[in-house]
């Protein structure tokens, strides 16, 4: 029963990504080849400057929206965890609210703002505004993992005379890697794979990986080409997903 | 004093817990040590309310402002006071698409929440191979959104899809039958986000100390009264982020219901956010700012409710 359950699961979770791994290995130009098995697809995907430069482009952003939103949530998740402060609350209400504000709503006034300090068009723009929705979550992980650290220790680290900046670099974040990990892992997915904002940010120049397929459609689309490069596409992720794995499972609590 | 609710082990808590009854929600064997207060604390949050201001409150600010003003290019603005608000308010089809898009977030969590945490309940009964079930629900997660659609058009597609030719001799025909497209697009997001649900609730699950369930076990609770008087509280907090964060994707949903009928058949599937959009590309930015500003109030007030009943609940 428990099995079945299981296996119901995983079916319906795959088929989809199977169904594209298929069509990223077939033919699909109604040309002579159609039909036909191989790595074409692939081997066009990596022939075309535009597609390369996509891929550079948003590891770029990713890795700089990552590293923005730790290195600028860490400390406010210690605040968060450690101490009361006037209107604490307020600030965690304030990061709900950014959270899930809708992308949407703010795309316009975003893209002038951007504009304004040439932010268009440059993986960097992308990399600043994600920050809206992902350093919430950063600061939700990192609080809830802080949490989990008695404070005797950081009274310890303090008496051996390490003290700010001393304390979170040789102490604090050793301790906590595995939520650096997990935090960074939400970001990521948040981040990576998120349209919106992409879409806007990149009228010309600077395309990520979901803009760079975007473009990829047209009135006679290579769908097996469009694939190739989904799946290409998937493997940071997977990759991401396979380090954090034994940190997702161990248990972490999350409060707004 | 290490928190006792977060990660303490079994053998400091057996004592305790074993003396517990089930009858009234788990009260942690210890208060939780307070906290000092220390304004200072301020230096520390003030990088992350500087950047959220930054690329939050600030645009928030400009898009309420558009919302008053005939936008025809940014040097030609004109006031149109409330005009659109009431434009929008008054119309029925803002209030058909209401309808729909709080439908479709109802079934979307109605469905979502309870599968997710059913999933997590039962990877948590394999133990540690539960991180392999982790991982398969979490792969949806970094699909890029808008390949989402075409993963499932593919998958369905009558001629070359998988499930296309046995959905299709059924009689399954999402381009013209209303529901079919409901359906499908509630599938298609179950899909995408039901690994987040999962994640998140397996994290809080296993994170309750194991002692809990050996005390239900000697006061022999069934399996119900474990999940519903400590598993569920327990998780209560992670549970309220996901519920919020779904309830605004579900709320907003474009990507897939634009990719897969473009709100059709018949306006079937036109969810508030396909009408912003269209808004947006006929250049009706003024229009489509008092739009968004309605969207963001309607958000606030169903977070607001929730924050403030999640809160009381508390204490």
């Amino acid at each position: 029963m428990r099995h079945l359950g299981i296996l119901a699961l995983a079916g319906f979770i795959l088929l989809p990504l199977v169904q594209a791994v298929i069509l990223s290995f077939t033919a699909t130009l109604p040309t002579e080849a159609q039909g036909s098995f191989g790595l074409m697809n692939y081997q066009g995907v990596l022939a075309t400057p535009e597609l390369r430069a996509a891929m550079v482009n948003s590891a770029f952003y990713v890795t700089l929206n990552v590293a923005l939103c730790i290195g600028i949530g860490l400390p406010a998740a210690y605040a968060l965890a450690r101490t009361r402060f006037t209107g604490d609350r307020h600030f965690l209400l304030a990061i709900l609210v950014f959270r899930v504000t809708p992308p949407v709503v703010l795309s316009l006034p975003i893209f002038i703002l951007f504009s304004q300090f040439g932010l268009v068009n440059s993986p960097i723009g992308i990399a600043v505004v994600h920050c809206l929705f992902n350093l919430p979550v950063a600061v939700w992980v990192l609080e809830s993992f802080i949490r989990a650290v008695p404070r005797e220790f950081d009274e310890t680290a303090y008496l051996d005379g390490h003290s700010g900046l001393s304390f979170f670099f040789r102490h604090l974040i050793p301790q906590i890697a595995p939520g650096i990990g997990v935090a960074a892992f939400f970001c990521f997915i948040f981040s990576w794979v998120e349209v919106v904002f992409a879409r806007i940010l990149t009228v010309t120049g600077g395309k990520p990986i979901t803009m760079a397929i975007q473009a990829m459609f047209s009135f006679q689309t290579d769908i097996g080409r469009v694939m190739a490069m989904t799946c290409l596409s998937l493997l940071p992720g997977v990759a991401m997903i396979w380090f954090v794995r034994n940190h997702l499972a161990k248990g972490f609590t999350l409060r707004a | 004093m290490r928190n006792p609710r977060r990660n303490a082990g079994p053998d400091k808590e057996l004592g305790h817990a074993s003396t517990y009854h089930l009858d009234s929600r788990l009260p942690s064997p210890s208060p939780i040590p307070m906290r000092p207060h220390d304004n200072r604390a301020w230096f520390l949050v003030l990088p992350a309310l500087t950047l959220l201001g930054l690329v939050g409150a600030l645009p928030l600010l400009a898009v309420i402002n558009y919302g008053f003003h005939d936008i025809f290019s940014l040097q030609d603005v004109y006031w149109v006071g409330v005009q659109w608000f009431t434009d929008i308010l008054q119309s029925d089809r803002f209030l058909a698409s209401l309808g729909r898009s709080l439908l479709f977030s109802a079934l979307a969590l109605g469905i979502q929440v309870p599968l997710g945490i059913g999933v997590a309940l039962l990877l948590l009964s394999y133990g540690k191979r539960a991180v392999w079930g982790l991982m398969l629900v979490a792969l949806p997660l970094v699909v890029p959104w808008n390949m989402i659609p075409m993963f499932w058009l593919g998958l369905i597609d009558a001629k070359s899809g998988l499930l296309g030719p046995s959905l299709a001799a059924i009689g399954f025909d999402w381009k013209f039958t209303g529901w079919h497209t409901w359906a499908l697009i509630l599938v298609v997001d179950t899909w995408h986000w039901l690994g987040l649900v999962v994640v998140l609730a397996y994290a809080g699950l296993s994170a309750i100390p194991p002692a809990y369930g050996q005390a239900a076990a000697i006061d022999g609770a069934s399996r119900w009264a474990m999940l519903r008087y400590i598993q569920l509280p327990k998780i209560a907090a992670a549970l309220a982020i996901v519920f919020l964060l779904r309830f605004v994707d579900s709320f907003m949903i474009y990507t897939e219901a634009f990719a897969i009928n473009a709100g059709g058949p018949s306006d079937a599937t036109r969810f508030l956010s396909l009408e912003l959009g269209e808004e947006i590309k006929g250049f009706s930015y003024g229009q489509a700012a008092a739009r968004a500003t309605i969207y963001f109030l309607i958000v606030l007030a169903v977070v607001w409710a929730f924050v403030a009943a999640t809160r009381e609940r508390e204490g």
